[in-house]
């Protein structure tokens, strides 16, 4: 057995956004793994100082598709902190829904490319089908299949009438099924089973070292979620359970995906029952925003997103700072790679869902 | 049967050839076009592998800096020499029955190691890691399959006490198909595992796996040289399932109405055996696979030959 690099990355078939990992391989085994990024840096956290704060509601919407919620969402809830702007009951449910409608998507989507990654492309082209009915909730009720333009400071941009609901609702109905039906399969199909069980191992107490969120913190035994722990939109007036597993490998995180998916349409339509009426903005004109910095928080589908703002008396923002998900959870990776297989490189790479355009911006 | 086919036309013509290439390819448009069904796609046109065969043929080759360039460009020659006469080795029955000085069942077990092999030095000489990783495992995945496939031959050789193909093909048609013969059973669960794992299709498409090691050797290669490697497997599908039919359900009338049994069981070997399969499982790893021949397969295969032995 020969000692050899293999560059995976920065263009790889196997990964979906530009990263590079410098591979030392002794056969087939992984002996160190270097890992480099840069590759799509655009410069946003300097762009935001240069526009205005609603300008950059869109602005935050843009860092990332997958999370094209969560950013301006996190945005406006500092903003709204700073000026001291407490948004209607309809519009804290309606963010809470869009949220959790992102969050189906979001997952089903990093669950189907893994089974494309074990070479199961039937299974993957099944999820992708099923996410499809997500994308087209997402653009009759948004008019959007990616970024779908909920959050605006104050508020949300959207609102849902009765024929609305009911569509959602008849969606949502035929997705569980769909839902509950692949769930089954990841938990008993033994392709995925024997790909997936006790790789890109992330312990307790190395999850709790490297400080890793979200599905990945999750799956290793950590019962962290910020719907739970600090309760931002509708989430404290929600049964949001929990899901957590004890293995902390590849199988586990895709099987958090799946119940969290499941669990969003429930929440979805706890949210639909409980929905108030009224207004779905604050104000009606655009608040003049005082200086002063806050930091909000919400749950990604990565996992927690940090926000800091610090306004000045200009209306643009002088600081704008967010921390991703999968900024700490990809730091888990060196410890998940080590001593892998090649073949399991792109699978454990994918299972902390990675999101490199909002990590690097 | 006819025996009047010469054998340079035998190599380029028919059965081998310009015939087994367009079916080869067109049995690879058909294994797309159903998979793409099979998991709700459109799937492409059935003519799809003529057409990128086509487009192939028009590119230029690139030949890495690093890469040995007489190698790099010899081996996809060789390996598409190699499945060209191993068609015209596999009989047709009631068509064709090759002339036994093109060679028997031994040289076509031969020939059939020679793709793996070819694969394997195409990926250590385009000097790519990928394809280095490629080399190991097709090596791995080779002495895997190659033990169980050589018992299957010997199994079936000795019941009928000849290796060669004619003898075989003409003692079922006298005795009865091997499919229908319990004591050949383990024999064909053997060759049912091999076949895809020698075609390079998931589960066992293992050195090739496009999202772990990038197509493997096939990696660095571009334009006329990779067109010869789809030929190569085009007619290896040919070949591998010519085999199968001529192991175990030989059974066919004479004439024109012989070769259109035969294609319609080469069709239905390929869209149960390999696209069924295909699209019903994923990827296994290379440790599962050899592990998993050294199990089932192997052990079938020995057993086949024990009860072939004392019956």
């Amino acid at each position: 057995m020969s000692n050899f690099t293999i560059p995976v990355g920065p263009l790889h078939v196997a990964l979906e956004e530009p990263m590079y990992f410098r591979i030392d391989v002794h056969g087939e085994t992984v002996n160190n793994v270097t890992i480099t990024a840069g590759h799509v840096h655009r410069g946003v956290e300097y762009l935001i100082t240069k526009r205005n704060v609603f300008q950059n509601v869109v602005l935050t919407e843009r860092i990332c598709s997958l999370c094209s919620n969560s950013h301006p969402q996190a945005y406006s809830m500092a903003i709204e902190q700073i000026a001291g702007i407490r948004i209607p009951a309809r519009a804290e449910y309606l963010r809470a829904i869009a949220d959790e409608i992102k969050r189906v998507a979001s997952h089903l989507f990093n669950v189907g490319v893994l089974a494309h990654l074990v070479g199961f492309e039937s299974l993957f082209m099944h999820v992708m089908e099923v996410r499809e009915r997500m994308q087209d909730v997402k653009e009759s009720i948004f008019g959007n299949r990616m970024d779908i333009g909920a959050n605006t400071i104050g508020g949300v941009r959207y609102d849902i009438d009765p024929e609305r609901i009911g569509y959602l609702r008849e969606q949502l109905a035929a997705l569980v099924p769909e839902v509950d039906e692949i769930i089954e399969i990841y938990r008993t199909d033994s392709s995925i089973l024997r790909r997936t069980r006790g790789i890109g191992v992330l312990s307790y107490d190395d999850a709790i070292d490297c400080g890793v969120v979200g599905p990945v913190a999750r799956a290793a035994g950590i019962e962290y979620d910020v719907r739970v722990k600090a309760p931002y939109a509708a989430y404290d007036r929600l049964d949001v359970p929990v899901h957590v597993l004890k293995d902390g490998d590849v199988w586990s995180r895709a099987m958090i995906r799946l119940m969290e998916a499941r669990t969003a349409i429930d929440l979805i339509h706890q949210c639909l029952d409980g929905l108030p009426d009224g207004p779905t903005v604050a104000m009606d004109e655009r608040p003049a925003i005082p200086p002063g910095e806050a930091i909000a928080k919400c749950e990604a589908p990565r996992g927690e997103l940090i926000y800091y703002v610090r306004m000045t008396d200009s209306p643009k923002p002088e600081r704008v700072k967010w921390r991703v998900p999968s900024f700490l959870n990809w730091d888990a990776l060196g410890i998940m790679l080590r001593q892998a297989k090649v073949s399991d490189i792109a699978i454990i790479v994918n299972s902390i869902d990675p999101c490199i355009s909002c990590t690097e911006r | 049967m006819l025996d009047t086919t010469t054998i340079p036309l035998a190599v380029l013509l028919f059965p081998g050839g310009l015939f087994a290439l367009a079916f080869g390819l067109a049995l690879k448009g058909l294994d797309r076009r159903v998979a793409a069904r099979l998991q709700g796609r459109v799937g492409p046109p059935l003519a799809q592998p003529f057409f990128d065969l086509v487009k192939l043929a028009r590119k230029r080759t690139m030949v890495p800096d690093i890469a040995a360039e007489p190698v790099f460009l010899g081996t996809p020659l060789i390996g598409a020499v190699s499945m060209l006469l191993a068609a015209a080795l596999v009989p047709i029955p009631g068509v064709y029955a090759p002339n036994p000085l093109l060679g028997d069942l031994l040289v076509l077990l031969y020939l059939l190691a020679v793709p793996a092999v070819v694969l394997m030095i195409a990926g250590s000489a385009s000097g790519s890691p990928f394809g280095a990783i490629g080399f190991s495992r097709e090596m791995a995945l080779m002495l895997a399959y190659e033990g169980p496939l050589v018992l299957v031959v010997a199994a079936v050789a000795l019941r009928v006490g000849s290796f060669s193909l004619s003898d075989i093909v003409a003692y079922q048609q006298t005795h009865g198909a091997f499919l229908f013969d319990p004591v050949m059973w383990p024999a064909l669960l053997a060759f049912l595992a091999f076949y895809p794992a020698n075609l390079g299709i998931v589960p066992f498409d293992i050195p090739e796996a496009e999202t772990e090691v990038l197509e493997g050797p096939l990696l660095e290669y571009s334009g006329p040289a990779l067109g010869l490697f789809k030929m190569m497997s085009a007619l290896k599908a040919v070949v591998v399932l010519g085999l199968g039919v001529a192991l175990f359900l030989p059974l066919a009338p004479d004439g024109p109405a012989g070769l259109a049994v035969h294609l319609a069981k080469l069709v239905v070997l390929m869209l149960v055996g390999v696209t069924l399969l295909r699209v019903s499982m994923g990827r296994m790893r290379i440790d599962q696979a050899f592990a998993f021949f050294l199990k089932w397969p192997l052990a079938l295969s020995v057993l086949s030959l024990a009860i072939v032995a004392l019956a």
